[in-house]
């Protein structure tokens, strides 16, 4: 037997009634990267938040180098040697570059009560160069950097003290090509310094190349661990998901011609420093892509139709003439808006899936300003039901589901809401390939039922996959536009993107 | 959810939220059987019990908007203000009409209500500092007004100091109030703000609108408010009201109110929690009848009681 580092025993989590992490029994060996995939809510991220004291476990234990490690924070996980990089964001806005990396281990820097604030500046700036992330200065404040800048400032805080084990939990769907590249090169590199990485991704193509044993999670019971270098995508699908997926994922169909009628009028939008003269039709029934890198402006560009965008420019048109201003005024007239940042604008996490679901529709179901509290129960639950929302009940909150079950929520609640056109920024960001196919066949049941849908997405072959028409963007503007063909590939896009 | 254990949990945990939802009831009753006991049985005497409700009425009204401010995770400490300066405005147009009064305190509150809400909502001020400058302002004018002695309202007034007559008041607010919250869309649009106002502001509610509106809602509740506590005092000193705030903060939290707001806020929280503040209230005099160790008591009793009966769970998971 080789060198185990860590082992769980008999580990359990339980939320309220359901049972996260079931009986998990799991050794990680030294120097190994170590995959860990599963369905949405099959556990992974749970096990993981119970190794890095986020969560308190509910009975089992963990043995670090075959000693019993019970930590309460993360700081103290950092402490025995044990750091997690999570799938949201793990900064914290308002301080600055340096004091997020140090964070809780400002000690290092103390002269009695007085902090060296140059000398933790200048050795967060010796670690960024060091990880070669040259663009960024530590004494900046965090909330001048992008979402991917911070994902990378994090990568430093877990990694700079060789930590013995280190979680990477999701990350690389904040990342784009070169982030990825970068996150790899230190996983890596932690692995030849004899240490272990546990590393979490919907990504199986990603897993397979990058680990070197993988664990399956389904329903928080441990389906079993496979060598990465003896196993196909294929067989993780089956063992993930209990049975034999059907081959289906995209759309199959070309050459059909779109109708032509327009139903949403985009002129000259601009949003200052985001977007600018954005431009395009939306027909009846299509589903309208839009793609670029993530600082392209097309997230803007989605808020900017739903009214949610703070100065904009330019007019948003419906087919009636109605002209979209604000986002009740949206809603009311059928616009539908899913957003990237799911957590914060898609759903109200410390709020019931009931009220999540009812929010937008309260208007159509009042009867001279009078609610039917039962008939809101009935309507929440019918759609929660129609997306097969793993929940214990209506009232439970949205905090306690998984990524892909949030988004499910969010897509129940457009459906009740019975929306014409929908807006869905990056709607499969985090989902796992099951509910990942379910949106796909969703979009497409929608785009039969003469629904349209703007799909704003990072993933090009979930444009190319899905779209009818896809739009590329570039430094807030559109730079090129493409009709759905079968010898489309990644490259052509790209060229437009960079 | 197929062995033993999973099916134990699921049992516990439904227990769980069921006594959750009942603490702050079971903490009003154990609140009652405890000064019954040491009081001999005095508070729970019907006189005694008549005193206790005279006292009950502005509190339970004026806690009815305040509970809609903190639902949406505001703070209001000019409360007692507002009382006091709407309470002189009725005093004043009772003496030509009291319905018209009645109407002009209303008035007045909504006007008071809706410069706090212009002031948090336009600058961008947290709540709390706005409400704690207006307590100021408003109380100034209070005392400014009353300079030359108590301001006396219409000796008609008086006449409506029964107790059928109050209560039916207070009652029909309530039920407005809860008719209001349960059944139209107020309660789950400004629980959605109070849980996470970006998101509620992308499913179409109006956050900044709403929060407006509820800051006037309350200041024109405690102008009606004020109508009940001239009835009860006649006429209007410079000090009229003070307090009135702290005492509603407190009784919505002995209520089970959440202090950030959010989707926890139910609307029992008001009744069970001006029902307990009254209690205690009422009985630490006896129990303790000197006044100087009263004010100290009492802050340990609040103290006590906050600390075993808030939902630390749900504190920790919102903010």
């Amino acid at each position: 037997m080789s060198d185990v580092i860590l082992r769980s025993e008999n580990l359990y989590k339980h939320f309220g009634i359901t049972t996260a992490v079931n009986d998990v029994s799991l050794e990680f060996e030294k120097g190994e990267i170590h995959g860990l995939i599963g369905e949405n809510g099959s556990g992974k991220s749970t096990f993981c938040s119970t190794l890095c004291g986020i969560y308190p476990i509910s009975s089992g234990r963990f043995l670090l180098e075959g000693k019993e490690l019970r930590v309460r924070s993360q700081v103290e996980a950092n402490r025995h040697g044990v750091s997690i990089i999570v799938q949201e964001m793990g900064t914290l806005p308002g301080l600055t570059v340096a004091e997020n990396i140090f964070l809780g281990e400002e000690d290092k820097f103390m002269h009695g009560v007085v902090k060296n604030t140059g000398a933790m500046n200048r050795e967060a700036q010796r670690l960024l160069e060091s990880y070669g992330f040259k663009h960024i200065i530590a004494s900046k404040m965090i909330d001048n950097y992008s979402f991917e800048d911070r994902k990378l400032i994090e990568i430093i805080k877990a990694t700079y003290f060789t930590p013995k084990i280190v979680v990477v939990d999701e990350t690389t769907t904040a990342l784009s090509q070169s982030g990825r590249e970068e996150l790899f090169t230190v996983m890596d590199r932690i692995k030849n310094g004899g240490n272990t990485v546990i590393f979490i991704s919907h990504d199986l193509e990603e897993v397979i190349d990058h680990t070197d044993r993988i664990s399956i999670l389904r329903d928080g019971s441990l389906v079993g661990t496979v060598k990465s270098s003896e196993t196909s995508a294929d067989e993780l699908k089956r063992l993930m998901v209990g049975r034999e997926l059907t081959n289906r994922y995209y759309r199959t169909d070309y050459g059909q011609s779109v109708s032509d009628e327009i139903v949403l009028s985009v002129d000259n939008v601009s949003v200052p420093g985001e977007i600018q003269d954005i431009s395009f039709r939306l027909h009846k029934g299509e589903i309208l892509g839009i793609g670029g890198l993530s600082e392209c402006g097309m997230h803007e560009t989605g808020k900017a139709i739903f009214g949610a965008s703070y100065g904009r420019k330019g007019s948003v048109t419906l087919k009636g003439g109605y002209e979209v201003k604000s986002i009740p005024g949206a809603i009311k007239h059928s616009i539908a808006y899913a957003s990237k940042d799911r957590d914060t604008e898609s759903v109200i996490i410390a709020n019931s899936i009931r009220d999540n679901i009812c929010l937008p529709s309260l208007a159509d179901m009042s009867n001279h300003a009078l609610l039917n509290n039962g008939k809101l129960d009935s309507f929440a639950k019918k759609f929660a039901e129609l997306m097969s929302v793993k929940m214990t009940g209506i009232d439970q909150y949205v905090s306690a589901l998984s990524g892909g079950n949030k988004q499910k929520v969010v897509l129940s609640r457009w459906l009740g809401k019975d929306s014409d056109i929908l807006v869905l920024d990056s709607p499969t960001r985090g989902i796992d390939v099951k509910v990942k196919a379910d949106i796909y066949a969703l979009m497409s049941e929608l785009k039969a039922r003469g629904k349209s849908i703007i799909m704003i997405s990072e993933e090009l072959q979930e444009l190319l996959g899905m779209s009818d028409r896809i739009l590329i963007m570039k430094d807030g503007r559109i730079n090129g536009e493409f009709i759905r063909n079968q010898n489309l590939g990644e490259k052509d896009l790209i060229t437009k993107m960079v | 959810m197929d062995n033993p254990s999973a099916a134990a949990t699921i049992k516990r945990q439904k227990t769980h939220i069921f006594l959750r939802g009942l603490i702050s009831f079971f903490g009003f009753i154990g609140i009652v059987i405890v000064f019954s006991i040491l009081t001999n049985g005095r508070i729970i005497r019907p006189d005694n019990l008549s005193l206790m409700f005279s006292q009950v009425y502005v509190l339970l009204i004026a806690s009815m908007g305040v509970f809609l401010i903190m639902t949406v995770g505001g703070l209001d400490f000019s409360q007692g203000s507002i009382l006091g300066l709407a309470s002189i405005i009725f005093c004043w147009v009772s003496n030509y009409s009291i319905v018209l009064g009645v109407i002009a305190a209303v008035l007045a509150g909504a006007a008071m209500g809706a410069f706090n809400g212009f002031f948090h909502v336009k600058f961008k001020i947290a709540s709390f500092i706005v409400t704690i400058c207006t307590m100021y302002f408003f109380r100034g004018l209070c005392k400014y007004i009353t300079t030359n002695g108590p301001v006396p309202a219409s000796t008609n007034v008086m006449m409506l100091n029964e107790t059928w007559f109050k209560l039916l008041l207070t009652g029909i607010m309530l039920l407005l109030g809860f008719i209001v919250w349960h059944f139209t869309r107020v309660g789950c649009d400004l629980r959605a703000i109070g849980a996470g106002e970006t998101a509620a502001r992308f499913s179409g509610s109006r956050p900044d609108l709403l929060k407006f509106l509820v800051f006037m809602v309350s200041g024109a509740i405690t102008g009606f408010a004020s109508f009940i506590n001239v009835i009860k005092v006649g006429s209007i000193t410079g000090t009229a009201g003070s307090q009135l705030e702290t005492q509603i903060l407190i009784a919505l939290v002995l209520g089970g109110m959440p202090i950030s707001g959010g989707a926890k806020a139910r609307f029992p929280n008001i009744i069970i929690g001006t029902l307990t503040y009254c209690v205690l209230e009422m009985s630490l005099p006896m129990v303790f009848p000197i006044p100087a160790t009263q004010q100290l008591v009492k802050g340990i009793i609040f103290l006590i009681v906050v600390a075993l009966t808030i939902d630390h769970e749900s504190l920790r998971v919102i903010k």
